[in-house]
């Protein structure tokens, strides 16, 4: 090259860097912000999930932003204001309030706790702002009749259904199947609305329930309970519990050697929790089914850059990479941000109307792993599914749809002994 | 309900009463020589659980080592917090001729305060701090103990028995008992009042703090995890007897045992209830607890 063409070169580049900063200027004077209203517990028992989400729709936003805004509103920048629910109903309830009164925001998401969301949806509904649902699965949330309420994730009838069909599918495809099984819960919404879903459909599915036990919170000790689950012979366990539970749960059952031959399948909760795989040694969850809310071996399949670049902000963020939490949270932002490219307005109804219409099949909304978001009269995805992962060799690998199966993928069923690991 | 599993259920609940009965013993010594209820308890006990996990991680220290640190520094935070926040209200309501009431009050602004800046801090993230010893259960009797809870519920009991002699032997521990029975009077007798507050005080928080670095190989670590242990160590006290070394430990037991046997019949949340009107029935029989003076 060139002395001559290298000047034209450096002349050129300063003329479109001037363009470009004039584009900018011009797109800054236009510009308009578009708030989102996100209560999270951000503090308290759930505190690790909610920052998880939390940091999931943060990446979101400056993705987004990042990438130009709202195009159908003159490039309008989506800003997060967050609420603590410090995980109780009453401070959710007050966080949402100012939320939608003081701070104005055009919509909200969140709450992760059910026993949050539920009220908190019915102050949304009452003040007709569009609520999206990140993380709750009472299923009541979206049944009772509410126009102003979606929900991307399962509800807890799906969760539910997942782990029961996954049984089925193993013992489908290896001849052995699950008679009796232990029921283990968080006396929380989340955990009796999941045991009473599984008791319905374990009931139609001829799976005996042989021991059905809620836990109360903050607890210091399981021997008592897991002497009961001992005694009841049950060939799998199903758990629902949150993570200091989970983990002081995982730990009792490994030293103890209790033996279940179709393994322990937890509803999520804890067991999602990579906090709770950091502390937590790996030969303990060894085996451990695990009803995900994103498809959990989704970085070795989806390529898309936005994935690797939320998964990096992540990362930064919180010392470890995308979660199904941060995957929600996510997802909610852009689903969000779909609404209002349809919607060409920040005005709540006509974003409710949009997101009522929404219609999604590709793209980072889909990165918890759905094929498709369309909510239904209730404001409900129905194409909302998660996946069952078998914890083998240490990795979490999807058995469960058999779609989404990787060929690597071989699942123990069942499960070795303790004295044979 | 075989014997096997009744009996394991009992033993479980003796390991686990002892150690409720270990951490409530500092709150038991500043309730009955201060007469205020210390509700920043739990979030002390939430400190010593952090500085095993900080010192195993960053030092590679042991948590039974990191007793042998966090035992003083524990009693130097408990001197300076008697010190600073909340002696200048005992001297202030004492001019009133009242029990420091506002104390009350004023430690469950340290708890809020404690255990937000831990939030802060450490982040909301459940840890975890393994010890090196390996062995995780021991075989008594051909029941499989976890070790760590063995380990801490004798701690308890040498702690406790150390810390009566201590209180019965030295100039010191006759000065705290003294101050418990009556302020004005060991006032009058030279006894240095503020001093032996501080000095009570720093000696609960060890206390606690001994007990932190000792169950945090086995409970999850969260900056929350004081509270259930403050209210389990507040009930512990109050049924055991307010001042009572002894009672603190019995009172433990009390509530270990019957909730761990009682939740072999009925679900465990219905075992937390009826420990608590098993709380409220002997309270009503003896309102001093079961091993308080009158």
């Amino acid at each position: 090259m060139s002395l001559k063409s290298k000047c034209c070169d450096v002349l050129r580049g300063f003329v479109a860097a001037g363009a470009v900063s004039l584009g900018l200027c011009v797109g800054a004077a236009a510009q308009t912000t578009v708030k989102i209203g996100c209560v999270l517990p951000l503090s308290g028992g759930s505190a690790a999930v909610g920052n998880q989400t939390r940091a999931g729709v943060i990446a979101a936003v400056e993705q987004i932003n990042a990438a130009g805004g709202v195009r159908a509103m003159g490039g309008a920048r989506l800003e997060a204001v967050f609420g603590d629910s410090q995980s109780k109903a009453d401070v959710g309830v007050s966080e949402t309030e100012r939320l939608i009164q003081r701070e104005k925001v055009a919509v909200m998401c969140g709450a992760f706790n059910s026993a949050v969301t539920f009220p908190a949806t019915e102050l949304a509904e009452r003040n007709k702002t569009p609520w999206v649902v990140v993380g709750a699965v009472k299923d009541e949330i979206t049944e009772r009749n509410y126009k102003y309420v979606f929900r991307i994730n399962n509800k807890a009838t799906y969760d539910a259904r997942e782990q029961l069909d996954a049984m089925d599918l193993l013992a489908k495809e290896t001849g052995k199947k699950v008679k009796r099984a232990a029921l283990f819960y968080e006396g929380g919404d989340w955990g009796r609305s999941h045991a009473a879903n599984i008791r319905k459909l374990g009931a139609e599915r001829g799976i005996e329930i042989v021991l059905d036990e809620p836990a109360p919170p903050n607890q210091v000790d399981f021997t008592s309970q897991l002497l009961k689950i001992r005694s009841a012979k049950p060939d799998a366990l199903i758990l629902a519990l949150y993570t200091p539970d989970q983990l002081l749960f995982t730990r009792q059952l490994a030293e103890q050697r209790l033996d279940l031959p179709f393994g322990v399948h937890s509803a999520g909760g804890g067991t999602e929790d990579p906090s709770f795989y950091a502390a937590v040694q790996a030969p303990m969850v060894a085996y451990y089914f695990v009803q995900e809310d994103w498809q959990i071996d989704i970085l070795d399949t989806n390529k898309d850059p936005l994935l690797a670049d939320a998964d990096k902000r992540t990362r930064a963020a919180l010392g470890y990479g995308m979660s199904a939490y941060v995957s929600q949270g996510l997802s909610s932002v852009y689903v969000i941000k779909d609404a209002l490219e349809r919607a060409k307005s920040a005005d709540r109804d006509k974003l409710r109307d949009a997101l009522a219409a929404t219609d999604i099949t590709s793209g980072p909304a889909l990165f918890p792993g759905y094929q498709r978001i369309k909510f239904d009269a209730t404001g409900q995805n129905t194409f909302a599914h998660g996946v069952i992962s078998e914890n083998i060799g240490g990795k979490r690998r999807t058995v469960w749809p058999s779609e989404n199966r990787a060929a690597d993928t071989k699942p123990v069923w069942p499960v070795p002994a303790w004295a044979q690991r | 309900m075989d014997t096997y599993v009744l009996t394991y259920a009992a033993f479980n609940g003796l390991m686990v009463g002892a150690m409720l009965g270990g951490i409530a013993l500092g709150l038991s010594l500043i309730f009955g020589v201060l007469r205020i209820v210390n509700f920043a308890h739990g979030s002390f006990l939430m400190l010593a659980m952090y500085f095993a996990f900080w010192m195993q991680k960053l030092g590679g220290i042991d948590p039974y080592l990191s007793v042998l640190i966090a035992a003083p520094l524990m009693f130097v935070l408990g001197y300076f917090v008697q010190c600073f926040v909340i002696g200048p209200l005992i001297r202030r309501e004492r001019a009133l001729v009242v029990e420091p009431i506002s104390a009350l009050l004023l430690t469950a602004g340290v708890y809020i305060l404690i255990d937000n800046l831990a939030l802060m801090a450490f982040g909301p993230n459940v840890r975890s701090t393994p010890s090196l010893v390996q062995v995780t259960s021991l075989m008594v009797a051909g029941f499989p103990l976890n070790t760590f809870r063995v380990v801490a519920a004798i701690a308890a009991l040498a702690m406790a028995a150390g810390v009566s002699l201590w209180l019965a032997r030295t100039d010191m521990g006759r000065a705290i008992r003294a101050t418990a029975q009556n302020r004005d009077a060991a006032a009058m007798s030279g006894v240095d009042v503020p001093f032996v507050y501080n000095v009570t005080f720093g000696l609960g928080c060890a206390m606690v703090g001994v007990m932190g670095c000792l169950i945090a190989p086995f409970i999850p670590i969260t900056p929350q995890v004081g509270l259930s242990f403050g209210i389990k160590s507040f009930i512990v006290v109050v049924l055991g007897g307010i001042g009572s070394i002894a009672g603190s430990l019995v009172g433990g037991i009390v509530i270990g045992l019957f909730e761990s046997v009682a939740s072999q019949f009925v679900a465990t949340p219905t075992a937390s209830i009826f420990s608590l009107g098993l709380f409220i029935l002997i309270l009503l029989v003896r309102p001093q607890g079961l091993m308080g003076r009158k």
